[in-house]
């Protein structure tokens, strides 16, 4: 279970302290979530299972939760090639588009059914082959699967999910600093107005 | 045509710039405005020449076009395609291409190390790859120049390359640099703080100083980090050159008796509109970075210049270079919150040198990184794919993550490469392939360098350490010799084959050093200047550069 580290934090209760232009990116993402307009249904239900699975969000109020496939889709719909292209991947939407294919062929092979319809240890299960880079798929024979897994599906999913202001208040993130900037740099000290670590929240080591 | 563009809170670039017609043509035209470019255009319209710079990408106002948040950033990268491909394929785009007056330079954490000495000389020296045409002590003066003009702090002693010091004073340290310098400091291993770093510690003429907001990898709204458009290309403006952006070149203009004549681009107009332009221009300069450059050569091709432009050694593209950067991590019982204070500090150099104990030439830096939560959970998800509550519990101990850079050497291997591909980017214009391997020295390197992180991230006082492989910095690809059989310019960065064609950039490396490239690149080109000053009425561009005596250095 994920422990509340810094209970009662809200960097968006920060906000009036940031420039216009930043407050206006932030809270556009907050606020403003994309429709689908990339994947269909289908692909739609694949995704957000897989969503859940790199990023579990259940123990959030489900208003709290950060809807990432949204992200996803809306990346892909801009087709964007964020800069690059491997030279044994499709673009970006595209290997998208291929991934969740693979995602069902593999879950297909693996347990006989789709991706989104096995438990979460069996969606798992499917996830490690990938990770592992030897998931059954006609998909992964002309994709490298690992090559998927870390630049396509962990790079945009985490993605989006560590630019949304929720996610900030988990890991206690001050957010956007400017025009205030900050004063207290030693010994990782709060600013006054950010959050302290709740003491049973620290992870022991 | 008047400029409107905020450069910091409170300095407006609010002034009237110099336009020539295309059809008019002007001593030099510019391709790419950043640490090459951007200097360049600077001096060159000091001196009195006529200048058009030609910038692919918008200016980035500091209040209305840059935030303080990584996901809304990505307009200051290089976004257009390439392909990119090899055993270890470099990721593009991102961190280590940028898009817009000052290039690169907008989004770089400001880093400034000089080269040493040695690496002028790493053949002679330790056997490996090539040595510069020029030595260091050639650089030198145009070094502690741009330390001045950039500028840049840092300590008054530094202890490695060639001793100097900084003219300004180093930059306040966060917990993530305190944390470097304690480590190293354990181990006895020298170390620096508050630079070499491009970001003064007091105010500038109108740009205030650092507000410690950690945000230098998106732009500084601030103002206070150096960036090319910060640092030289008001004053280049203000000497007469025009800075023409959404101008993206494409071919270089050729005549008949193989001069350049000019350079042909496509520029967006207000309306979306893309128009086929070309500038005329009595010499050219291209100073696009180590993909765009080779990049637009080999599209230039023509009968006089069937394999590209200046290419008559075919090295044109060839030996590209990326720093090993990987980024190495610990987590600390204590907080760190590394997101507060510029990430670039700390630093040793004390590895930088070939060592004979080791398996491996040449060498490497260790530097204070501090990535914000969405490159620091990238860096926990590719180190071993890790997601889930593994991936989220990591990244609930952001605050306790102290991270450092290796900044490594990786060698020149003509294999590694830039050349076309057959797809084309959204101008129609043929793209890039990227062709990348690592090598066993390079392999060595990296590994060494990140386990010496980790023994600094230990002595500091984390409890465990991890690392990943990552890359920065692009140079190589259009290579400065000392004969057109060796290399694609001279000594002045200027091509053996077209007299009148120069390449001012990160691409004439023969070697990178383990320094970030950003204040060579800059010194180069003002070392080019000074040679133009007097070479161009001399009329030196009407004739081939003659190769340079190895034994003169």
């Amino acid at each position: 279970m994920v422990r509340d580290r810094y209970p009662g934090w809200d960097v968006l209760s920060q906000r009036g302290h940031w420039d216009e232009t930043t407050r206006k990116v932030v809270l556009d993402r907050v606020h403003n979530v994309p429709p689908f307009r990339y994947f269909d249904s289908s692909q739609i239900i694949t995704l957000g299972a897989l969503c859940a699975r790199v990023i579990p969000q259940a123990h959030r109020s489900p208003e709290r939760r950060v809807p990432i496939a949204h992200w996803i889709d809306q990346y892909c719909a801009l087709g964007s090639s964020g800069g690059f292209r491997f030279e044994d991947m499709p673009p970006r939407p595209v290997a998208w588009t291929w991934g969740l294919d693979g995602l069902d062929q593999s879950a297909g092979a693996l347990f006989g059914s789709r991706f989104a319809e096995l438990d979460g240890d069996r969606q798992d299960q499917v996830l490690e082959r990938i990770r592992a880079g030897d998931p059954p798929g006609e998909v992964w024979a002309r994709m490298p699967a690992r090559r998927w897994w870390i630049f396509i599906a962990l790079r945009d999913i985490s993605g989006a999910y560590y630019a949304h202001p929720y996610a900030w208040d988990e890991i206690g993130f001050g957010g956007p600093a400017y025009p205030r900037g900050y004063a207290a740099l030693n010994n990782g000290a709060p600013e006054p107005w950010e959050p302290r670590e709740a003491p049973d929240g620290r992870r022991r080591t | 045509m008047r400029l409107h563009v905020h450069l910091s809170p409170d300095w407006v670039l609010d002034t009237e710039m110099r336009e020539y017609r295309p059809e008019e043509t002007v001593d030099f035209c510019i391709v790419g405005t950043g640490a090459g470019g951007g200097v360049l255009a600077q001096r060159l319209a000091r001196y009195g020449f006529s200048v058009v710079a030609l910038e692919a990408g918008p200016w980035h106002d500091s209040e209305t076009g840059m935030v303080s948040d990584e996901a809304g950033s990505a307009n200051l990268y290089w976004n257009d395609l390439r392909i990119t491909g090899g055993t270890d394929p470099l990721e593009l785009g991102a961190n280590n291409s940028g898009r817009g007056v000052g290039g690169s330079t907008v989004h770089y954490a400001a880093f400034c190390p000089r080269l040493h000495p040695s690496d002028f000389r790493v053949r002679s020296l330790d056997g490996v790859a090539v040595d510069w045409p020029i030595s260091y002590e050639e650089l030198e003066p145009y070094y502690e120049r741009m330390e001045r003009e950039y500028p840049v702090s840092g300590p008054a002693h530094f202890p490695w390359g060639k001793r100097h010091g900084y003219p300004y004073a180093p930059l306040q340290a966060g917990t993530a640099g305190q944390m470097l310098v304690k480590g190293c400091v354990q181990l006895g291993i020298p170390v620096v703080a508050g630079g070499p770093v491009a970001i003064p510690a007091g105010s500038m003429g109108k740009r205030p100083h650092c507000i410690m907001r950690g945000f230098c990898l998106l732009g500084c709204k601030v103002g206070a980090k150096h960036s090319i458009h910060v640092s030289h290309i008001p004053d280049a403006i203000e000497h007469g050159a025009e800075i023409r952006t959404r101008s993206m070149a494409y071919e270089v203009a050729i005549n008949d008796q193989g001069r350049a004549t000019g350079v042909r681009y496509y520029r967006s107009d207000s309306n979306g509109r893309i128009i086929a332009e070309e500038q005329q221009a009595r010499a050219v300069v291209v100073a696009g970075y180590a993909i765009e450059s080779p990049r637009l050569l080999l599209n230039s091709r023509s009968s006089l210049f069937p394999d590209g432009l200046a290419n008559s050694s075919g090295l044109v593209g060839k030996f590209l270079m990326a720093q090993a950067a990987p980024v190495v991590w610990g987590r600390f019982p204590e907080m760190i919150r590394q997101y507060k204070a510029p990430p670039a500090c700390a630093s040793t150099e004390e590895f930088y040198e070939t060592d004979p104990a080791h398996n491996f030439a040449r060498g490497f830096a260790l530097q204070s990184v501090s990535p914000l939560p969405i490159a620091m959970a990238h860096l926990l998800a590719d180190e071993n794919g890790r997601f889930g509550l593994e991936l989220l519990e990591a990244m609930q101990d952001y605050n306790h993550h102290g991270c450092i850079g290796v900044l490594g050497e990786i060698l020149p291997d003509a294999r590694n490469s830039v050349s076309i591909a057959s797809e084309t980017d959204q101008y129609g214009i043929p793209v890039a392939y990227v062709h990348f391997n690592l090598f066993e020295n390079d392999r060595r390197l990296m590994e060494f360098g990140a386990g010496t992180a980790q023994r600094v991230l230990e002595a500091a006082g984390a409890t465990e350490t991890h690392w990943t492989p990552r890359y920065a910095h692009l140079v190589g690809t259009c290579r400065m010799g000392f004969t057109p059989d060796d290399s694609v310019v001279d000594q002045w960065c200027r091509s053996w084959d077209v007299p009148n064609l120069l390449i001012v950039d990160g691409s004439v490396m023969p070697t990178q050093g383990s320094a970030n490239p950003a204040l060579t690149i800059s010194a180069l080109a003002a070392r080019t200047v000074d040679w133009l000053r007097s070479a161009v009425p001399r009329g030196e561009l009407q004739t081939r550069p003659r190769p340079r005596d190895q034994h003169v250095l």
